[in-house]
């Protein structure tokens, strides 16, 4: 907006003007020397006022100056706007009628009209000029609505008068002045008094003032000496309210005598008609375009905008209508001169619509007017496409920025971070142009950038002749090139882009717009449009070769910004190289460097023609020392990329683990190798370091096409002495040469110390050259899915878990072991245990151990723990405690200290358990090494203790006829004698006796055979009989001569049980409890161990002895010599009763024959036995038998016949067995029954 | 002055962490010459494009502060001149979709007139075509051999299917003022 002439666009305010104090301002420097001669000199006689007070208050008038306000509705303000300026005692107004000047005769009839008027041959728009700047400069600079006189009063009684008078006659004097010159200027009047001035006479005094200077009362104001100063600036306040409706008054004069002018619709002629030129005057057009415009500046005065907005769109089309500026030939200077004026009216309209809020109309009425001016160019003039054309878009965009900024719109604050504001709610809903949202100043900074290149672009097309000065140039040709410019508002060819000096400075220019537009954008986040402006900038600095400043603004870009992370490659790509341009005329050698590093990566696009050679980066670069440059991860795109991997997910503190350092070069193809001087992976956790240096000829490389595997060999650096040292560095060498597209694999074994987590954290390259040093971090990558392990340069495997760049490492694991060399699979019931252990120590050094044994499961014994090697008496032994029903243990148990790959024995022993059921016996042993003494380790192991029942058995018990004969009623002999006279011995057993035969069938369900030492009962019979048990002569095991039997193999044994009662009398059923008694051992046991024989007791079921019904057994009796067998029934009567038994024998059989009775009746007394014999041949063909089953030793033969029935209920007994050779049939029940076994021949022979 | 109407001069495909996945750029007819030519480079293109990324942070901000903008349509981002302005739509997945339209880039049909009228676009103008490329992108997300992961990690990665940018190409070329549907 600076470009064009001052006053031209600035906003129209009121203007106050203080006459009478002294300012620092002095006034009427501003009238044009041509018209100074000629000017109103309006003079004020009296001394000018020096108080404080009258400082005061002008200083306050001063203040509240609106002309540099916000335009817009909302901050103006309301009550009263002034622009003031002051003046000592003298002002000069310009002439209302300009004189004529010299030389040029006026007809006697003319008028003179202003020196401002197309009309006077003194002003330049003469002839037929519109409107130029000087004309608002009139009634903003120089012509004051308002005069405002400060005037003293003076305290003194004896002068007051004559002070008076002395003011009535200033102002007098000043008004006839003012209304001699023609202007309609207000006067109003500040009296001051002097301190001690009397109050009731200067109301008087006010009065008598007022009225000599014919002073409206309402302009006449009055200070008291005693103001403070609030009531000196209530009292200002209200003194320019007041002038402000005067002012408006004033204002509102002036546009409606315009308004009137227009109306008369005649165009005025001048006062000299034109000789010159084309003798034209302004036409009835150019006058209504004059009277529009002045009618909307005083309605911009008078702060009605929409007034002032239609007005100056009337002239606006007025003037740009086929009368006007269609007729207007291009090479003359009314052609500029009409655009000039456009522009201006366009501007001012811009400032209505922002004015008013409306946004978006605004920046259309920015476009239509240069679509229209551009249209008037390309029809009318010389067109577009030309520097003075840019020169103007650029202009005519930062006019907007200005406008923007001055209207100070409130959405536009950067807080509210607003690139546009919507459009006003007449144009919502309309086609809207995206510009025509109106977008904040760093846009429209921007654009004039843009066409101030474009300027230096067609600047720079134009050719060498035009661009000579024109006094170096043929005349002929200077008259040719005059017209071929568009040198509206902008210099000559010559002077725009001079041949052999500077013209005009296009790069500064588009660098200071830029600059501008960088800052509103940064002020609204508009980070990534910032740095595009940024690169422009950059771009502008390189031509203009400010390297520094270059480097300055893209540095921070180049480390900030996202670009590369983010992928904008093609940005990047931009940013590097200019950058890279910058730092090497800047000798920055880091940043050279840097660049040159990232650059390598293929992610840019390949330069043809570059080296790509970091180490010649720095040639041609002179600097003073060697440069070291670090490079942190994230700062640029590298080209190497690296993963590290560790095999396993955990490892154990004292034991190493495998790895892996995958290095890739992602170096353009054809770029030479990089040779890494060294690289080293920094770890968190217990590792600190490893480091790799580089080594030629490493041989043992494997290589399959871009991949080469190689196994480094780590060493320990720090010396072994320091093993407490937690800075641990681990050092390898391999061969780091890097071609590009090259992976370089290394197989590390990393030894680890101490539990808890490590992880790999980076890596950092370092190269060497003589020339720089540079190191890179990369950081290894957090989620890799592409964690591929090499097995060979060939053959990958995928790692599947998440981060493999993480090692839980264990803490070290006890190497003191627990070993149980006599552990058998399987215990059994009644059997003591006897446990070896053996505690060996696998560290290096002496543990100090202890021992914790616990046995649990349901109520476990109590056990013993021997100490063999225990140095004391009292420890040598201990047994453990039950501390609960279900856990019985020895806690604490010290074991001394165990010499390294020495070992320590325990013996723990169990009691024998009685029942099957299982232990969980956990040993434990915690120990401590002497280097380490604060960190117990703990050893447990777990053995199950399963306890079995050796043996299953089941029992018969078969009844037997007993051999004495039972006692008799009869016969006294048989009862034996009681010993009344001593008592003391025990009652003699005079009851009945039983033979019973106790069969018993064992196996074993042990695992593995066992050696059977002895069998036996044990008989607990009550007190009423007596019961003793006889081994049967059936292969009896001896304690001397054990047996072994194989597991699940079926061993009977059969015991003769002979029971009597104490009494005879008692006869009732007497139960009986029987053990059956095994001694074993085991077959594995030493036989030097022999002494462990175990005793297992098995309980047989009770049976019941003795009861009073009746019984009837079967025996029979063989004999060799004959072919008969004897069979005996005997019935026994163990009740009270007299009882009789019918016996029959049924002879007519084929089986058999018998002798003996075939059917009598028994009659048995109470407790009575008796006996009937049978003699049985049987029917057997013994000789067909002999050839046929020579085999076979007997066969049974039943005794279908015989029934023994009770007489008297008619019952038939059961005939049971009692000896060998009867038994049962398989018919089973009643007497027909019965079988007795006929040994054969054979059977017989083998008897004998 | 010959009326030009709108047309797209550039189609971005932006990626939920900001990387460009593809980028389409469509000649605009120059008057002058009564050519067809690109009127930006490439790198000023992406420049444009990424600057976009700024104001869908801040519109995402605003808007979720504001608790408006569900549709992830955001309208016109900013223009940069009076020629080219940018358009902008994110999907729920963060994609982000960023027209850049010529409003000068097609040279009318016939040229009716002279004069400085000029068609401005109305609102929601740009349905369509983020419509289309929305539909686009959903097609190439079917496609079991494309991983959308992938471009996320290596940086600069671009989408490389040629139904893709052939559908693109289609949607950027068939768009003018007043086209409804693609």
């Amino acid at each position: 907006m600076d470009e064009y002439p001052a006053g031209s666009l600035d906003h129209n305010v009121p203007f106050l003007l203080a006459l009478g104090t002294s300012a620092t301002a002095t006034y009427g420097a501003e009238l044009i020397a041509s018209l100074k001669d000629q000017a109103v000199l309006i003079r004020s006689e009296l001394p000018v006022l020096d108080t404080e007070q009258a400082h005061a208050l002008l200083r306050y008038i001063q203040s509240r100056d609106a002309s540099k306000l916000p335009c817009n509705a909302r901050d103006a303000p309301t009550k009263h706007r002034f622009r003031v300026k002051t003046a000592e005692r003298s002002i000069l107004l310009p002439p209302r009628r300009a004189r004529l000047p010299d030389g040029i005769e006026a007809p006697p009839t003319a008028a003179l009209h202003s020196p401002y008027s197309p009309l006077s041959p003194i002003s330049p728009l003469y002839p037929d000029g519109i409107m130029d700047a000087q004309w608002i400069r009139k009634h903003q600079d120089l012509v004051p609505s308002v005069l405002l006189c400060f005037y003293t009063l003076t305290a003194d009684p004896t002068l007051a008068t004559l002070c008076d008078n002395q003011i009535k006659t200033d102002v007098n004097n000043i008004r006839g002045l003012l209304s001699q010159s023609g202007y309609k200027s207000k006067v109003a009047v500040v009296f001051l008094s002097d301190q001690g001035a009397r109050l009731d006479h200067l109301q008087e005094r006010l009065e008598t003032l007022r009225r000599g200077c014919g002073i409206d009362p309402k302009l006449s104001f009055f200070v008291s000496p005693n103001d403070s100063q609030e009531e000196l600036e209530r009292m200002g306040e209200n003194m320019l309210t007041t002038l402000y409706t005067v002012s408006m008054e004033y204002y509102r004069d002036l546009g409606r005598h315009c308004r009137k002018k227009r109306g008369r619709g005649i165009a005025p002629q001048p006062t000299v008609p034109p000789t010159s030129g084309t003798s034209q005057t302004l036409s009835l057009a150019g006058w209504n375009v004059r009277y529009d415009f002045k009618s909307a500046i005083f309605a911009e005065f008078r702060a009605e905008m929409d007034v002032a907005l239609r007005s100056y769109e009337q002239a606006y089309e007025n003037l740009l209508s086929s009368e006007l500026m269609e007729v207007i030939p291009s090479w003359s200077p009314r052609w500029n001169d009409a655009r000039f004026l456009a522009d201006v009216i366009a501007v001012r309209c811009l400032r209505c619509m922002l004015w008013n809020g409306q946004h978006s109309a605004a920046a259309r009425r920015w476009q239509v007017h240069r679509d229209r001016i551009a249209d008037f160019l390309d029809r009318r003039s010389r067109g577009t496409r030309n520097y003075g054309w840019e020169a103007w878009e650029a202009r005519w965009a930062i006019v907007m920025a200005n406008l923007v900024e001055k209207a100070q719109i409130p959405d536009f604050a950067p807080e509210t971070l607003k690139l546009f504001l919507q459009p006003e709610k007449s144009a919502m809903g309309e086609r809207l142009q995206p510009w025509e949202h109106l977008h904040h100043p760093g846009y429209w900074y921007r654009l004039a950038a843009k066409h101030t290149q474009s300027r230096r672009a067609f600047a720079h097309q134009i050719p060498e002749d035009d661009r000579r000065s024109p006094g170096a140039s043929p005349a002929s040709h200077v008259a040719k090139s005059a017209f071929a410019y568009d040198t509206y508002m902008c210099p000559d060819p010559y002077e725009e882009y001079p041949l052999n000096h500077a013209g005009v400075d296009h790069g500064r220019m588009i660098i200071e717009r830029l600059m501008k537009a960088r800052e509103e954008f940064l002020a609204r986040d508009q980070f990534r449009f910032a740095a595009e402006v940024s690169l422009e900038c950059a771009r502008e600095l390189g031509l203009v070769k400010e390297w520094d400043k270059m480097v300055e603004i893209l540095l921070p870009l180049w480390k900030d910004m996202a670009f590369r992370t983010e992928g904008w490659i093609a940005i990047a790509d931009e940013l590097n190289w200019s950058l890279r341009t910058a730092a090497v005329a800047v000798a920055n050698a880091e940043l050279v460097l840097a660049v040159d590093w990232e650059l390598l990566s293929r992610n840019f696009p390949k330069r043809s023609g570059w080296h790509y050679d970091i180490t010649k980066s720095l040639e041609g670069i002179t600097l003073e020392s060697k440069p070291t440059v670090s490079i942190p991860d994230g700062r640029i795109l590298p080209f190497i990329s690296t993963t590290f991997l560790f095999k396993d997910e955990q490892g154990k503190a004292g034991q190493s683990v495998k790895s892996q350092l995958l290095i890739k070069s992602n170096a353009h193809q054809g770029s030479p190798p990089i040779v890494l001087s060294g690289v080293g992976v920094k770890f968190t956790g217990s590792l600190s370091q490893v480091l790799i240096k580089h080594q030629e000829g490493d041989s043992s490389e494997q290589k399959h096409g871009s991949v080469s595997v190689s196994s480094v060999d780590l060493a320990r650096s720090a010396p072994e002495s320091d093993l407490t040292s937690s800075d641990i560095r681990l050092n390898g060498v391999a061969n780091l040469t890097l071609a590009p597209g090259q992976t370089l694999v290394f197989n590390l074994d990393i030894p680890l110390r101490e539990p808890g987590e490590t992880q790999a954290n980076s890596l950092t390259l370092r190269l060497e050259t003589e020339a720089f040093d540079l190191e890179q971090s990369l950081n290894f990558p957090e989620r890799n899915t592409h964690n591929f392990w090499y097995i060979s340069a060939s053959a990958t495997k995928r790692m599947t878990r998440p981060d493999p760049r993480v090692i839980k490492v264990l803490p070290r694991p006890p190497k003191l072991e627990v070993k149980c060399p006599t552990w058998k699979e399987q215990y059994y019931t009644d059997e003591a245990i006897h446990l070896d252990f053996e505690l060996v120590n696998g560290e290096d050094i002496e543990a100090l151990a202890k021992l914790d044994v616990t046995l649990f499961g349901e109520s476990p014994p109590l056990f013993t723990v021997n100490f063999p090697d225990s140095p004391e008496e009292e420890n040598k032994e201990k047994t453990s405690t039950n501390i609960r029903s279900e856990e019985s243990s020895l806690i604490g148990a010290s074991l001394g200290s165990i010499s390294p790959s020495k070992s320590s024995v325990i013996y723990l022993i169990l009691p024998p358990i009685d029942r099957p059921t299982q232990f969980d016996l956990t040993i434990k042993v915690t120990y401590f090494l002497s280097t380490n003494p604060g960190t117990p380790i703990t050893q447990t192991d777990v053995y199950q203790l399963n306890i079995l029942n050796p043996f299953e058995t089941n029992y018969d018990l078969l009844p037997r006829v007993h051999p004495e004969p039972w006692p008799s009623f009869f016969d006294t002999d048989g009862i034996p004698n009681p010993h009344p006279d001593d008592p003391s011995l025990p009652i003699p057993f005079k009851g009945l006796c039983q033979t019973w035969s106790l069969q018993t069938r064992y196996a074993s369900f042990t695992s593995e055979p066992i050696r059977i030492h002895d069998l036996d009962v044990q008989i607990n019979s009550p007190l009423t009989i007596r019961c003793s048990a006889i081994k049967s002569s059936s292969t009896p095991p001896l304690p001397d001569n054990p047996i072994i039997i194989p597991p699940q193999q079926i061993h009977s044994t059969s015991f003769s049980l002979s029971a009597q009662k104490l009494s005879l009398d008692d006869r009732s059923p007497t139960p009986l409890d029987i053990l059956f008694v095994i001694k074993w051992s085991r077959t594995t046991s030493n036989s030097s161990d022999s002494a462990t024989i175990n005793t297992t007791y098995l309980p047989i079921p009770r049976f019941n002895l003795f009861g009073t019904e009746p019984r009837v057994l079967a025996t029979t009796t063989t004999t060799t010599s004959k072919d008969y067998i004897t069979l005996q029934i005997w019935i026994e009567n163990a009740s009270n009763h007299f009882l009789t038994f019918g016996l029959s024998m049924e002879g007519n059989n084929e089986q058999f024959a018998f002798s003996g009775p075939k059917s009598i009746t028994i009659n048995l007394l109470p407790v009575q036995r008796k006996c009937v014999e049978w003699r049985i041949v049987p029917f057997v063909d013994k000789e067909e038998n002999d050839e046929e089953k020579e085999e076979e030793k007997g066969k049974w033969v039943e005794l279908g016949g015989l029934v023994v029935r009770d007489k008297y209920y008619q019952k038939v007994l059961r005939v049971v067995p009692g000896g060998e050779g009867v038994r049962l049939g398989k018919e089973g029940g009643g007497g027909g029954s019965l079988e007795v076994y006929v040994p054969t021949a054979a059977g017989r022979k083998d008897k004998e | 002055m010959a009326t030009s109407l709108p047309s797209i001069a550039c189609l971005g495909v932006i990626g939920r962490n900001n990387n460009p996945l593809h980028v389409a750029i469509f000649p605009s007819h120059d008057p002058v010459t009564n050519t067809f030519r690109t009127i930006r480079t490439p790198l000023q293109f992406s420049l444009l494009l990424s600057s976009t990324l700024d104001i869908f942070e801040l519109r995402s901000r605003q808007n979720a502060a504001a608790g408006t903008g569900l549709t992830g349509d955001y309208g016109l981002l900013h223009a940069v001149d009076e020629r080219l302005a940018a358009y902008g739509y994110e999907t729920n997945t963060g994609v982000r979709f960023v027209v850049v339209v010529d409003m000068r880039g097609k040279k009318p049909a016939k040229a009716i007139g002279t004069g400085t009228t000029r068609d401005g676009l109305r609102e929601g103008e740009m349905r369509p075509v983020f419509k289309a490329m929305q539909g686009a992108y959903v097609r190439l997300l079917q496609n079991p051999f494309y991983d959308p992961d992938e471009h996320d990690k290596v940086p600069g990665k671009k989408i490389r299917s040629r139904r893709f940018e052939e559908e693109i190409r289609r949607i950027g070329e068939g768009w003018g003022a007043g086209v409804v549907s693609l």
